[in-house]
């Protein structure tokens, strides 16, 4: 079992340890810990040589990271302008609502984390949403406690 | 020139200005919110925009957009301004409108903007945002729910002070300024505070004191550092409530926020008189008839050399100046000097022994009516100078340079405005910045190139670049028209590459590289600093820069420049003005009178009870108890001293040797001017009472009216006029412009010195200390009051490299023993990597643990460290 600094120290041995390696290195950290945690970005910071600040302002620009640990299941829910017209909103909460959790968080169990996004590219299926890499088009809130079930422990 | 019309007005603009800024000049209102004069375009808000032929079909950013010829621009239409109200609107949807309470209602730039683009109702709805106010950082508070996400922050905080310590988090409506999830830990020098158009980061200092508008302004020269920055100080009832650059915003976080130290409990107020072993409060004619009556009597036993005066680098030009009056009028003596002596004048020393002591000819005294504190002296048509204040950078010309060699200083803590200065140089695409120091800091991470040698070695360290240079280009002629090159090289010539490199640590592609550079600049300056020139051979290691110099420097090019940092608000005037025991006002040197003892001198003189030796110390300022290297043998040597009078703000550690104290007036107190370390005159205006203490310049004169000499004066302003009349240096100098003037022709010429390209850094103890300053803190005069800079770094702490903690089994913060072969201290740790292994640094400002009770000769040395 690596430490933690062991795996940064891998991910950062991939790179030159210059500025422009920010964004692919924090997709491996968000990657290799399904999060971006705090010591580990200071670390980051001192490594590329940025300033902290920046850091956080890129990690907090892009949906991709997530400064909270992240839930197993990853739960997209699509709020672009199609799917928000045709109850997207409703979508979110109703999925919300089942696991316990907000929009932008993990559920306590860390099974889920649910999130909303601009638009999935497939509006000629709204609403939609997706879980991990599956999309779900044609969305219905009853659909969703079946949708959810062969993903919960 | 470059023609336009705005609003159908013909208009000639400078090239390369923005619509906005032709707009201002010529008095058209085009309102704004992101841009500011001190900052590039930031172009967020998009409030200023303007219909442009020719140009988009769409109206564009004025203050994004450079003028053309035949450029017509419209900056008032209908659509426009339904256009800036919406935007308006946009800016307000979130906006926490708590103007009863905010402390920039008042100056607030959203305010006047609603006010003068007339929006009354704001008819949008959006999500309410938390307020996520953040109370908890030092000296900034900030409220993310006022702030209009124009940017200005960011970028003076990136682009300007170089700290990139806050910045903008999330996106789109969301977006929020913050600091990396943590509270604010930066330079805490509040520029963006003062740069920010609303109340989203507040002085919390000035929170809740007064409103925007109560207080009373007085300009003035800060009295912090010798960076020679100007703010206006704005005081309410008899005390300063903040000090605001309107200029360029910039100011360090000990300018900004140092001034309650005007105000700390411990400043004398009477003075004070030693009795039978104890001080005790006495009147000023009590206290001045005993100095008075002691200085004669010292006179009549041992004649009029038996006093010795040392002036400060902290007091105006005009007490130094009647300072070096008093002994060499009234005394007829030279015996004086300043502490300079240990760092600003060894830099002196060794410019003047290569480019020569400054002679100035055809200026001459102008018109009768010359406004106060401006040289009575204006320069001929073929005015000309020699000597090194003609090598000597402007601040101004710093960005202009193409290379700039920064050796042996931490340039921020040392000199803030050099540091910005390097902030601006960078924006040139061909700026090159090389950097040796043998630390990391904060520098390192804009440099080009960076030389980390290794302690002591610096001379080596420019030998080697001057060697370098000479090998790669075996036919170099200096561009300064220089003699002695050949004896130079001689005296080079045993220097081996293997001795260099292994020497300074420094491999030799590295140096060949800066070696390089500096042959190849076109404008090439050289910064250097404290800690360097307070080394026991600082002046050895400035004579190889002025070497350095000499060889590669372009004076004829704008910024190519010599920058030794005179560390305190007045360490250039007090030498400039002539407290010196070999050099008058101008740095003429004495004649017709032997020069005094240097301050190094009267030291030895008093070790070995030299007859020679003073019987009365006349003290301005200058803890030299607290400064002086090896501190416990200075004690010895003061104590010998039957007599010792101390002008001071406090009972400092030599204060408490002298028989009489007298307090001074500091800061807004008092009126005068400085010299800044880049020659600037500052002027310091009296903005606050003096509650019974007096200036300096005003006891010196009493002191000697007292003693029958010839220093009868009204004002400082009386002081300048005859100071300045004997400086043919200062001629065309006012505030805020930098001696010497340009409009004097610099003819410099120069002699190659040899120096000694060595290392000396005695002693076998495992690590070496190097003792420096810090960011926060301006000598000690800083550490008096609890808030400000002591609320930020209110302690000394010793900077040890992480692996050499482990090695020595140390945890931050935990206590060790320092000790070096002249004494120990005890001192809690920081680890930082910072400092390379083997490598210690400890601040300077703090009286326990006081830096000097370890030193010997020098601000390096070799330590043990011990656990507990
Ligand atoms: S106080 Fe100075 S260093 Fe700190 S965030 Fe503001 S501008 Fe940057
Ligand atoms: S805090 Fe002030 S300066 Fe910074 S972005 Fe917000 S409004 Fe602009
Ligand atoms: S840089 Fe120096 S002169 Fe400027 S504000 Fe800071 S202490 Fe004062
Ligand atoms: S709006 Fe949801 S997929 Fe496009
Ligand atoms: S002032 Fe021009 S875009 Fe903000």
């Amino acid at each position: 079992m690596m430490t933690s600094q062991q795996k940064l120290e891998t991910i950062l041995s991939r790179y030159e340890g210059v500025a422009a390696d920010l964004i692919p290195v924090l997709q491996d950290v968000q990657d290799e810990f399904n999060y971006l945690p705090k010591d580990e970005l200071k670390i980051v910071a001192g490594r590329l040589q940025v300033s902290l600040t920046r850091v956080y302002s890129v990690a907090t620009f892009f949906k991709m990271f997530s400064l909270e640990p992240r839930g197993k299941h990853l739960i997209r829910v699509c709020l672009g302008t199609a799917c928000h017209l045709r109850g997207g909103q409703h979508l979110v909460e109703t999925v919300g609502r089942r696991l316990n959790v907000e929009p932008g968080h993990a559920t306590e169990d860390l099974q889920f984390s649910l999130e909303t996004v601009g638009c999935l590219g497939s509006c000629a299926q709204a609403p939609l949403m997706m879980i991990d890499a599956k999309y779900f088009g044609r969305m219905a809130v009853d659909k969703v406690p079946k949708i959810l079930k062969p993903y919960k422990q | 020139m470059v023609n336009l019309t705005i609003d159908g007005r013909a208009i000639q603009a400078k090239p390369g200005s923005t619509i906005l800024e032709v707009a201002k000049e010529n008095g058209i209102f085009i309102p704004y919110l992101c841009y500011h004069p001190a900052l590039k375009p930031i172009g967020s808000c998009r409030i200023c925009v303007v219909d442009v032929k020719p140009g988009p079909p769409r109206p564009i950013p004025a203050c994004a957009t450079y003028i053309t010829e035949g450029m017509e621009v419209v900056t008032d239409t209908p659509k426009l301004a339904a256009l800036r109200q919406e935007l308006m609107k946009l800016v307000l949807i979130n906006h926490a409108l708590e103007c009863p309470i905010c402390d920039k209602g008042g100056e607030c730039e959203l305010q006047d903007l609603t006010h003068a683009l007339s929006v009354s109702t704001v008819d949008l709805d959006a999500v309410k945002l938390p307020p996520n106010p953040d109370y908890v950082s030092r000296m900034v508070e900030r409220h993310p729910d006022r702030c209009v996400t124009c940017g200005r922050c960011v970028k003076i905080c990136r682009d300007r002070v170089g700290a990139m310590a806050i910045n903008f988090t999330l996106r789109g409506y969301f977006t929020e300024l913050a600091s990396g999830a943590q509270p604010l830990d930066c330079e805490f020098c509040g520029s963006c505070i003062d740069i920010c158009p609303v109340g989203a980061l507040i002085n919390k200092q000035f929170k809740y004191r007064a409103r925007a508008w109560e207080g009373a302004k007085t300009e003035m020269a800060c009295s912090f550092c010798g960076g020679g920055c100007t703010y206006q100080a704005h005081t309410k009832n008899g005390r300063i409530l903040r000090v605001v650059n309107e200029d360029s915003v910039l100011l360090c976080g000990r300018g900004r926020f140092g001034w309650p130290v005007v105000e700390a409990d411990d400043r004398l107020k009477t003075p004070l008189i030693r009795d039978n072993g104890k001080f005790r409060e006495a009147s000023w004619d009590e206290a001045l008839d005993l100095v008075a009556a002691k200085f004669k009597e010292t006179m009549e036993a041992g004649g009029a050399k038996a006093v010795y005066g040392v002036g400060s680098p902290r007091a105006t030009n005009e007490a130094n100046y009647i300072f070096q009056k008093f002994f060499r009028e009234g005394l007829a003596t030279n015996q004086l000097d300043n502490p300079g002596r240990y760092n600003y004048v060894r830099a002196i020393k060794a410019m003047a022994e290569v480019f020569g002591t400054p002679k100035v000819e055809g200026v001459e005294a102008g018109g009768a009516l010359v406004p106060a504190y401006n040289s009575p002296l204006v320069v001929k048509e073929g005015g000309q100078g020699s000597g090194f204040p003609f090598v000597l950078g402007k601040l101004a010309d710093l960005s202009k340079a193409d290379l700039v060699l920064v050796v042996g200083t931490d340039v921020t803590p040392e000199l803030p405005p050099l540091g910005w200065k390097l902030m601006e140089a960078k924006e040139n695409a061909n700026f090159r910045l090389v950097l040796a120091n043998l630390r990391k800091t904060k520098f390192d991470r804009y440099a080009d190139l960076s030389l980390r040698y290794k302690p002591g070695s610096e001379r080596v360290l420019i030998a080697g670049l001057i060697k370098f240079i000479l090998a790669e280009n075996p036919d170099w002629t200096p561009a300064i028209q220089a003699t002695g090159l050949d004896e130079l090289k001689e005296s080079l010539k045993k220097l081996t590459t293997k001795e260099i490199t292994t020497k300074t640590g420094v491999e030799d592609a590295a140096l060949k590289e800066a070696a390089a550079l500096l042959a190849q600049a076109q404008a090439p300056a050289i910064v250097f600093g404290a800690e360097l020139l307070s080394q026991d051979k600082g002046q050895q290691t400035a004579l190889a820069l002025a070497d350095l110099f000499l060889l590669v420097g372009k004076p004829d090019s704008p910024g190519s420049a010599m920058y030794p940092v005179a560390e305190k608000n007045n360490s250039r005037g007090v030498s400039e003005v002539g407290v010196l025991p070999d050099m008058g006002p101008g740095y003429v040197p004495v004649e017709g009178s032997d020069p005094g003892p240097t301050l190094e001198e009267v030291l030895d003189l008093l070790e070995k009870d030299d007859p020679a030796s003073p019987k009365a110390l006349y003290l301005l300022g200058g803890d030299l108890l607290r400064w002086l290297p090896n501190r416990s043998r200075v004690k010895k040597l003061l104590k010998k001293v039957p007599f010792i009078v101390v002008q001071d703000a406090f009972l400092t550690d030599t204060a408490q040797l002298a028989q009489v104290i007298l307090p001074v007036a500091v800061h807004a107190e008092q009126e005068g001017t400085f010299i800044s370390s880049t020659g600037q005159l500052g002027l310091l205006n009296q903005a606050l009472p003096t509650n019974g203490v007096r200036p300096d310049w005003q006891i010196i004169s009493q002191l000697g009216v007292k003693l029958g000499f010839a220093l009868k004066y009204v004002n400082p302003k009386e002081i300048f006029r005859e100071l300045a009349r004997k400086m043919p240096l200062w001629a065309g100098l006012a505030p805020k412009l930098s001696a010497p003037c340009p409009a004097i022709k610099a003819a410099v010429t120069g002699k190659f010195a040899p120096f000694e390209a060595d290392i000396s850094l005695p002693g076998r103890r495992p690590y070496t200390l190097i003792i420096g300053k810090s960011l926060q803190h301006s000598g000690s005069f800083t550490t008096h009051h609890p808030g400000g800079p002591m609320s930020v770094t209110g302690k000394a702490l010793l900077t040890v490299n992480p692996e050499d903690a482990r090695s020595l089994g140390l945890a931050a913060g935990e206590v060790v023993k320092v000790i070096s072969s002249h004494g120990e201290i005890t001192v809690p740790v920081d680890l930082s990597a910072e400092v390379p292994a083997g490598v210690v640094f400890l601040p300077e400002h703090f009286a326990a643990p006081a830096a000097n009770d370890l030193t010997l000769n020098s601000n390096l040395m070799r330590v043990t460290i011990q656990k507990g």
